[in-house]
């Protein structure tokens, strides 16, 4: 069983990468505007249908790779200006209850346009095969997926802790009014970091679809883990995100291994059993949300 | 107070009317084209939007487990039918208990929480219901779901089967609309509403918040498991995506759109979203994408929902020397910011 | 020392991500008195009142109210115990009229808050009668059937001082009841305040930055400066006082004094 050890606590880091992402996306959106956004997925997919589309029209995998998930973010800006921007403020009842129509409105146009079959989506020949290091052979573009992700969150990191706008990000998250009164265009910061959350699901989604495949509700697996990372993290923390996104992914996969049919209920007996010893989440903020 | 009893005003008299209605639906079935298995359904669905309207629109809760609350009176009710062999009403029994066991094992989870963290939760413990009635296929079925017998009605020949159970359907409707009345209109319903309201300043007049929290959770549960048991009864089948969020998210809807925090609103918010998907379906196969416009357009243009925009617009009476009287007058609940 | 006040603070602080908002604050309220709790913006005088209530517990320091110990105890237990408060801005229920505002506390005094049955019609007119009283102390009797949102901001605050004297309080703790009000207003809230020590003998703890209302109204005043007491005594101490005049330097209230 031990050889297997190996290779399944790589799986649950590549997926506890996906779990990191999209809930940091969440949660730069639900922090900064209390917007709970049940179509994340539904923009996670649409990344993914959108490569396939260039992709099939002839463009290579990279151009779409970067291209697809700021397709995503153009089309995050327009819903969260026309839709999204007139409930803030508001109980995050109605910003749940919409973005879930949005995501029931999302999956039945992707029915229409692509079909609901899974297609097929596979990495590049580069990305193919495997890599021996050491003592285990790595999927090359599980590798990858991991190379990419780690990526991506030191970009996001040096965003938000090096940049003079993502201070005012931050700044915003603690006080909103406060930083309005000193000059900012709130309602811009708002949409740039929307966008920004659904940059992250964009670069997920396209590479979770040559993982999971690619149909109407690939993005939706992933985003009820993504919740739950959130949760467990704890409300507020972007990097409570990170540590319970990897320690979820492991988790899981570890319990593939060893009890299957716990696999999908293991997150959320993680959830009650931290919410049980410590409330407001592993690195969560006392009294943020209630 | 015999005369709160004998008042006539026009919210009473519509109320009439509809009951009327609904008793008549039986045999104006072929001439509006809407049979009693799908009003059935649509009453029955009733029960389980007024338990999303106890949350939320008197406590001020968003409640997107309560899903799972139903399924667990599905299968509740389904289970002690094909293991213990059970009446009819003692099988609804089953399924309101095993709701109400599941809420007492989630709500200690629940009761701290406020805003988007309390909706999160309900949809992740839901989840976990929903997982293990998908992965105990033995028991329930799995992802086929569960055929249900109906146990034999007593007074019903063969032929008025559907329509026995419409009647059973209605009572049991207006008995639990009944129930809900006299529960938001009790010091504790209205302890409810102040919660909504201002959960800090209800604190401060010496009421333990959670503890009201408790309670309304519990009951909650009930009825959503009421409405599961009858459903597994009227479409003699559950399977497990009946307790998915999505489920929820209707309950939520149907309330919405009817008007939330008011007593009847979740009847006609519940009789559009039943058989208006029901007829949209028969339409086109791209249903699916009316009701996520439903959700969209609610939400955007109509946040009072139908019964809602009604009251607001007729002028909200104050409310009167009787506080009993409230459901009628009372402002529609449009959410605010909770304090702490 | 533990009774001899009806409220004591000892050692007090509170912290917010390492800044101190409030530290080493001690002070006692005797029963029966009208104790004030002044200082400039940002000295802390809300962050106390919160710990004082259980609004939030304090990091370091004890809390006692009639010999009894409350540090930790949950905020809504403090009021059963005879512990009520207003804050700054009135918290009342926007959405319902001033009688149901007011009715909320009665039943919770009652007892029947949680119950399910309605109250019977004796039951009813009796709190119909406490209302009309509370109502009356404040004098908003006649705007019992009106929605609470219509009001001034003054009856706002009037309604929520009726509000808290609803469960029967021995102490009320009034978080700068002068706030946004106008000059006509803030005579007849302290005449209310002063009201509610001599008609109701009730003890007052208050916290305000008008120092020649506090100065006319107070037995007994703290002064709080940055988090820190910085004096405390009778109001002729404090008017006379020099760090006092210092930290107030500039308000033009003080030149009057």
């Amino acid at each position: 069983m031990l050889e297997h050890v190996g290779p399944q606590l790589f799986n649950g880091l590549v997926l506890g990468a996906f779990y990191a992402i999209v809930a940091i996306g969440l949660s730069l959106i639900m922090n900064l505007t209390g917007t709970i956004n049940m179509a994340h997925g539904s923009f996670m997919t649409l990344a993914g249908y959108l490569a396939f589309s260039m992709i099939a029209r002839g463009t290579n995998f990279w151009f779409a790779f970067l291209v697809a998930p700021l397709l995503a973010v153009l089309v995050a800006i327009i819903v969260e200006r026309t839709l999204i921007r007139p409930l803030y403020g508001r109980d995050p009842v109605y910003s749940l209850l919409l973005t879930f129509g949005l995501s029931l409105i999302a999956e039945e146009l992707f029915h229409v346009v692509w079909g609901a079959n899974t297609l097929p989506f596979a990495p590049p020949a580069a990305l193919g095969g495997t890599l021996a290091l050491g003592f285990m052979n790595f999927p090359v573009y599980r590798l990858f997926i991991v190379i990419v992700l780690v990526f991506a969150f030191g970009l996001l990191g040096l965003f938000l802790y090096r940049t003079r706008f993502g201070l005012r990000l931050r700044a915003a998250v603690q006080d909103s009014e406060m930083i309005a009164a000193l000059g900012t265009n709130t309602q811009l910061l708002y949409t740039i970091n929307f966008g920004l959350g659904i940059l992250l699901a964009g670069i997920a989604g396209v590479l979770a679809v040559g993982l999971l495949g690619l149909n109407p509700t690939t993005g939706n697996t992933l985003l009820m883990p993504a919740f739950v990372t959130v949760i467990i993290g704890g409300m507020g923390s972007l990097y409570g995100s990170l540590v319970a996104g990897v320690l979820i992914g492991v988790a899981t996969s570890l319990m593939t291994l060893y009890v299957p049919a716990a696999s999908e209920v293991v997150i959320y007996i993680l959830m009650a059993v931290v919410l049980t010893i410590r409330p407001r989440g592993l690195f969560g903020e006392e009294g943020l949300f209630g | 107070m015999n005369r709160r009893l004998a008042r006539v005003t026009p919210g009473r008299i519509v109320a009439l009317a509809a009951l009327v209605l609904l008793a008549l639906e039986p045999t104006l079935a072929p001439y509006i084209h809407v049979d009693v298995t799908i009003v059935s359904a649509a009453l029955l669905f009733t029960i389980a939007a007024l338990s999303a309207n106890l949350l939320l629109g008197y406590t001020g809760l968003p409640p997107f487990g309560n899903a799972a609350f139903f399924g667990l009176g599905a299968y509740g009710c389904a289970l002690s039918i094909k293991y213990l062999n059970v009446h009819f009403f003692t099988a609804t029994i089953f399924g309101m208990l095993a709701a109400l066991l599941g809420a007492l094992i989630v709500a200690p989870f629940l009761v701290r929480r406020r805003g988007i963290y309390f909706g999160l939760l309900s949809i992740a413990f839901g989840q976990v219901f929903y997982f293990i009635a998908y992965r105990f296929t033995d028991v329930t079925g799995g992802e086929d779901g569960m055929a249900v017998t109906r146990p034999y009605l007593a007074v019903s020949t063969f032929t008025l089967k559907e329509t026995a159970f419409y009647y059973l359907s209605l009572v049991v409707f207006i008995l639990s609309i009944l129930a809900f009345k006299a529960i938001v209109q009790s010091p504790f319903g209205r302890t409810l509403v102040a919660i909504r309201q201002n959960e800090v300043r209800v604190r401060y007049l010496g009421l333990d918040s959670n503890r009201f929290v408790f309670v309304a959770i519990l009951i909650s549960a009930l009825f959503a498991g009421l409405s599961g048991a009858l459903s597994a009864l009227l479409n003699g089948f559950i399977a497990p995506l009946q307790l998915d969020w999505h489920q929820s998210g209707d309950f939520v809807l149907a309330t919405i759109l009817g008007g939330s925090g008011t007593v009847w609103g979740p009847l006609i918010g519940s009789i559009i979203f039943v058989i208006g998907r029901d007829i949209i379906s028969t339409i086109t196969p791209y249903w699916q994408i009316f009701i996520g416009a439903l959700f969209v357009a609610c939400v955007l243009g109509f946040p009072r929902g139908i019964l809602g925009t009604i009251l607001a617009r007729f002028g909200a009476a104050p409310l009167s020397n009787e506080p009993e009287e409230a459901n009628w007058t009372q402002s529609p609940a449009i959410a605010v910011d909770h304090h702490g | 020392m533990g009774d001899k006040f009806l409220l004591e603070a000892q050692d007090v602080s509170k912290y917010f991500g390492g800044v101190h908002a409030c530290e080493g604050v001690s002070l006692g309220v005797r029963e029966g008195s009208i104790h004030a709790v002044i200082g400039p913006n940002g000295a802390g005088k809300t962050t106390f009142f919160n710990a004082l209530s259980g609004f939030y517990y304090p990091d370091h320091g004890r809390v006692f109210f009639g010999g009894e110990e409350i540090t930790r105890m949950p905020n809504w237990r403090r009021i059963e115990r005879g512990m009520s408060r207003t804050f700054q801005t009135p918290s009342i229920f926007p959405e319902l009229t001033v009688y149901d505002n007011v009715m909320l506390g009665v039943r919770s005094k009652a007892g029947i808050a949680f119950h399910a049955r309605t109250p019977s019609g004796e039951q009813q007119a009796a709190h119909e009668r406490r209302i009309d009283e509370l109502l009356g102390f404040v004098n908003l009797v006649r705007f019992k059937e009106r929605p609470v949102a219509e009001l001034s901001h003054g009856s706002q605050r009037l309604c929520e001082i009726a509000m808290s004297l609803s469960t029967e309080p021995r102490l009320v703790l009034l978080d700068e009841p002068m706030a946004g009000l106008a000059e006509s207003e803030t005579e007849r809230i302290i005449s209310v305040i002063r009201g509610l020590h001599d008609r109701l003998g009730l003890t007052v703890l208050f916290v305000e930055h008008n120092m020649r209302v506090v100065l006319g109204l107070a037995d007994r005043i703290t002064v709080l400066d940055r988090g820190r007491i910085l004096a405390e005594g009778t109001p002729s101490e404090i008017a006379a006082n020099e760090a006092v005049r210092d930290a107030y330097l500039g308000k033009e209230v003080l030149e009057h004094v």
